[in-house]
């Protein structure tokens, strides 16, 4: 039937024109960087961000190159889950063959597209997934910029338990890979210093009121910190029932919220004064003191008119990051992956890099911790 | 402490079913009178809590204006699915082809809604909903307050309305007896469309007051189409009582289970509940149902 | 025996042969596309299109041959995927045996769903079916300590291959041989629905689809054939799952979510409901589609739905309606009905 000749008329012609592409681009030398991103369904709110960073991060660099090398990036929607993803990927390197690929955001995507780009042997850099899965097994193909979930929940436990003298806590996570994961780490890292966890409530992506959850929390007695692994949407629910219930500081009580995760500036002016006393890990710290950082704010706000999120930094990031491995010769799949490993104290805007044997980078100060003043701004609490 | 708590989960469930309500009876109306199912209800829902959103935060109007935009909406949408989908698809009997085109129609509004507003959390804050009562250790806010109020005199107009006045006396023989009522001198087209105007307006009013509680994303009505559906068949296919009650009854389950179980068991509950439902007695917890092979 | 009974027979043994030669060319076909797109990406589409078709089938049976409205495919997708892979993560079954148990519990829940709905008509069943679905996808979502829920199950792998006498005829991680597997599966699958569609046991479905009322007054137990042909199509659905699962290396509930027992639905109404072979393309094109039109980013879902509604609006018989009207169209003369 027509279909799969219509297919075939559709392909010739895909690949027509992405030769063409590549023909203007044959004269100067390029680094081909292959983007995999959420452009549609529910995730797409990653992708659109990341998208940003990744436009800024390439305007700046193309302004010059580096080495002599200009950049390109070809997007593919990898939908945040895992067939899509592995679609996204092989189409990506069939047809785009990139050097080194970024991406996805979540770790369902990320772990199911490690093995193709092991088989492919393409690097690909990850700064959105938080399961330890991702670096845990140790594929010297797959690299991760941000601190995994292992990472922030010993720190975080750790900081509760010793700095914010914490010993009764109520966790309240996604059911979603990284939200269990978070909380099980929390979990048994705070129960090991000797805390007690009252309760584990975890709640579908799709769970809208939170007050009924929140009347529950009320009635568990006298509660420390609830450590809330959860999405903007739902985030801002869940704040604002337990300041309702009065279970937190913004509502007159005692506890404090602590996370990680996916709660950017901006996330204030919408709780309002619920958010008070919220303290959490963020990948990004506006308020850090670094050139680097302030300049990434600055020429983010004039060319975006708004604020940059922790989604829009680690895109950034991961294209800089790229630059430099370049910078010090990498040019093609193999030697960016063997610069990526090499990388010693690379300064990003969200932090510092550099990778462990597993590829996973270390650097605590990529896990700032930031507290919501009464007025709605954020201090940086510098414990890290 | 546990009565309190028993008091206040009974309030949370109240104000959610009041909601699931309001959203219910306008797939119960469309049933009652077509036996067809609107699948695309939920994104009216959805639509109409966007609407009321758009019209408060870039016009600066006032909340309950923004609550009768979003009823307008809903009803604008009603009659153009009723006119576009429902009435030429009547004429070729089939019964569930218009369920199916309705399919359609939805995942064509979730994702146009997704293009043009984003995926990104829209947060819809009103005066009411920061602001909280507080008595004998109970809080509910303004915004569930103002919820229980609006759902409760729309229900109790519509009851009036379905009972006593010469249309919602010809809505409901219409629904009984297409024939008859024709022979009437009842002009069965131009109920339908009524029909579908007022529910489908009840789905755009319950959106705008949904939108403070809900996550407002285009897959917000999503969340609730579901039960909304397994409402109306617990509380019977067309009967307007029997959905008033079993949409308190789910509202209750949700935050009862979320109390005692777990939130996501929710689901489960409530379906398991449907399933049994379907049982034990089909018809629905209030049979007031005419002759049919169910 | 009267001219036209004689003739009906002539005519009838003509249909036979074409459709042999039907099946033959489709097998050829198959056999021929992966050698024809010879990347990766090309051939996991392939893949995927097939699985698609299985479930489309399956749906199909139990839509278009007997008149249920099942809006909870996705459940017996599922089903079929987690009890097999299960069997083999966790027990260390064999492939093939594991396959088995997880088509079998397809087809029992399917039996069981229908035999509880027997009763119902119409929107009942499909509410009850979505519920159903909706059920599933919570279990398999939440009940983690079997199913692993949103942690996800990784690194499953292809069937073992086919080994004979020391030499490897089949190594199922390469992606066409696995190709060849489930579409040829398929086939089978389309095979064995078409004979059984043609034959008495077809005629009876069709008279329950009718008319139950005056079918039992033949006789027939509408009951019973309905939940077989539930419990057939919901089999073949969870064959599809347990290929899906092998395939993809990766299990996570969110690909059983209901959504996908309305994208099955979109394939089988496009198609054109109740005739088998339509929904073999409204499968091909609807997995198809979107992968062409990549480009377009977020409408590629929105065509997708205008698509359903337009079928059903203007061309309910989908696909196979269309084709039919072409092929009125270009025949000379016509042909008197």
């Amino acid at each position: 039937m027509t279909v799969t000749f219509r297919g075939l008329i559709a392909r010739v012609a895909a690949v027509g024109f992405l030769a063409a592409s590549q023909a203007t681009y044959a004269q100067e030398k390029t680094i081909k960087i292959g983007a995999l991103f959420p452009m549609s369904g529910p995730g797409s709110y990653f992708g659109a961000q990341d998208k940003q960073g990744v436009e800024l991060a390439l305007e700046q660099l193309n302004k010059t190159g580096v080495n002599g090398y200009k950049f390109v990036v070809q997007y593919e929607d990898s939908s945040c889950a895992p067939l899509p993803a592995t679609q996204a990927a092989k189409r990506l390197i069939e047809q785009f063959k990139p050097d080194v690929i970024i991406g996805e955001e979540c770790s369902d995507a990320t772990l199911a597209v490690m093995p193709i780009v092991e088989q492919s042997k393409v690097p690909l850099l990850n700064a959105g997934s938080s399961s330890i899965k991702v670096t845990e097994p140790g594929n010297p193909w797959t690299f991760r910029i941000m601190p995994n979930e292992v990472m922030q929940g010993v720190n975080l436990a750790e900081n509760a338990y010793k700095r914010m003298n914490a010993r009764n806590a109520v966790l309240l996570f996604e059911n979603t890979n990284a939200g269990i994961g978070n909380a099980q780490v929390f979990k048994e890292n705070f129960t090991r210093l000797g805390g007690k966890v009252l309760a584990e409530i975890g709640f579908g992506r799709d769970v809208n009121d939170f007050t009924a959850i929140a009347t529950r929390i009320a009635g568990l007695g006298k509660i420390d910190v609830i450590p809330t692994y959860t999405l903007e949407g739902q985030g801002l629910k869940i704040t604002q029932a337990l300041a309702q219930a009065g279970i937190t500081k913004g509502g007159g009580g005692d506890a404090i919220q602590i996370g990680t995760i996916w709660l950017p500036f901006g996330f204030e002016q919408k709780a309002g004064k619920a958010a008070l006393g919220y303290i959490r890990i963020v990948q990004f710290d506006p308020t850090d003191a670094r050139d680097v950082v302030k300049d990434f704010i600055t020429t983010f706000k004039t060319k975006y008119n708004a604020d940059p999120t922790h989604l829009n930094a680690h895109a950034y990031d991961q294209i800089m990051l790229i630059a430099d491995v370049v910078k010090r010769g990498g040019k093609d799949p193999q030697s960016i992956r063997d610069g990526l490993a090499a990388t010693k104290n690379y300064s990003g805007v969200t932090g510092s890099v550099e990778f462990d044997k597993t590829n996973q980078n270390t650097k605590m100060d990529t896990v700032h911790y930031m507290e919501t003043k009464p007025d709605m701004s954020w201090t940086s609490l510098k414990w890290n | 402490m546990t009565t309190t708590i028993v008091l206040q989960q009974a309030i949370n469930g109240v104000v959610f079913g009041s909601l699931y309500v309001l959203v219910a009876l306008g797939l119960t109306l469309i049933y009652g009178v077509l036996v067809q199912i609107n699948f695309a209800h939920a994104d009216f829902v959805t639509l109409g809590a966007f609407a009321a959103y758009f019209f408060m935060h870039l016009l600066g109007a006032g909340y309950f204006l923004s609550i009768g935009v979003a009823f307008l909406v809903g009803a604008a949408l009603g009659w153009l699915i009723n006119a576009s989908i429902f009435t030429p698809l009547r004429l070729k009997g089939n019964e569930l082809l218009p369920l199916i085109a309705t399919i359609g129609v939805s995942v064509m509004m979730q994702n146009l809604m997704l293009t043009w507003f984003g995926p990104i959390p829209y947060a819809f804050e009103t005066e009411y909903s920061s602001q909280v009562i507080r008595f004998a250790g109970i809080f509910v806010s303004w915004q569930n307050i103002i919820i229980i109020a609006v759902s409760s005199v729309t229900i109790a107009l519509l009851y009036a309305f379905m009972k006593f006045t010469f249309l919602g006396k010809a809505l409901r023989a219409v629904s009984q007896d297409r024939e008859t009522a024709g022979l009437m001198g009842i002009n069965p087209n131009y109920l339908i469309m009524l029909t579908f105007v007022i529910a489908s307006a009840l789905a755009g009013m319950a959106g705008a007051m949904l939108a403070p509680v809900l996550v407002l994303t285009p897959f917000a009505g999503t969340s609730v189409i579901v039960k909304a559906f397994a409402i109306v068949i617990i509380g019977g296919f067309g009967n307007v009582e029997g959905t008033i009650l079993a949409g308190l009854i789910v509202g209750l389950i949700e935050s009862y289970t979320t109390q005692f179980l777990d939130p996501g068991l929710i689901d489960i509950v409530v379906f398991a509940l449907l399933l049994v439902m379907l049982v034990i007695k089909p018809t629905g917890l209030i049979a007031e149902r005419r002759e049919e092979n169910v | 025996m009267s001219d036209s009974a004689i003739s009906q027979r002539v005519g009838n043994d003509k249909m036979l042969r074409s459709r042999w030669v039907g099946y033959l060319l489709a097998a050829l076909c198959i056999i021929a596309l992966p050698l024809i797109f010879n990347d990766t990406y090309w051939r996991t589409n392939l893949t995927i299109c097939a699985i698609n078709v299985l479930l489309a089938l399956g749906l199909d049976f139990i839509l278009g041959y007997t008149g249920q409205l099942n809006l909870g495919h996705s459940a017996f997708y599922g089903l079929g995927a987690y009890v097999s892979t299960l069997l083999i993560v966790k027990l260390g079954i064999p492939f093939w045996a594991a396959f088995v148990a997880g088509v079998a519990f397809a087809g029992l829940a399917g039996m069981f769903l229908s035999l509880f709905a027997v009763r119902l008509r119409g929107h009942y069943l499909a509410i009850a079916s979505l519920g159903f679905a909706v059920i599933i996808y919570q279990i398999l979502l939440n009940w983690i300590s079997l199913t692993q829920g949103p942690l996800g199950i990784y690194g499953i792998s292809p069937p073992p291959g086919i080994v004979v006498g020391g030499t490897v005829i089949a190594d199922f991680r390469n992606l066409t041989a696995f190709f060849y597997l489930v579409s040829g599966f398929t086939l089978l699958v389309y095979l064995l629905l078409d004979q059984l569609v043609r034959s008495p046991v077809g005629e009876t479905l069709t008279a329950i689809r009718e008319d139950e009322v005056s079918a039992a007054s033949l006789g027939i137990n509408g009951a019973v054939w309905k939940v077989f042909a539930f419990g057939l199509g919901a089999a073949v659905a969870g064959a599809a799952g347990c290929f899906y699962a092998s395939f993809v290396g990766t299990l996570v509930p969110d690909a059983f979510y209901v959504s996908e027992a309305f994208t099955i639905l979109a394939m089988v109404i496009v198609g054109g409901m109740g005739t088998l072979i339509g929904p073999v393309f409204g499968a091909i094109l609807l997995t198809l589609l979107p992968e062409i039109l990549r480009g377009i980013g977020d409408l590629r879902l929105v065509v997708y739905g205008a698509a359903l509604t337009f079928v059903v609006l203007f061309m309910p018989g989908g696909l196979v309606q269309a084709a039919r009207m072409i092929h009125e169209k270009l025949r000379p003369g016509g042909r008197r009905p």
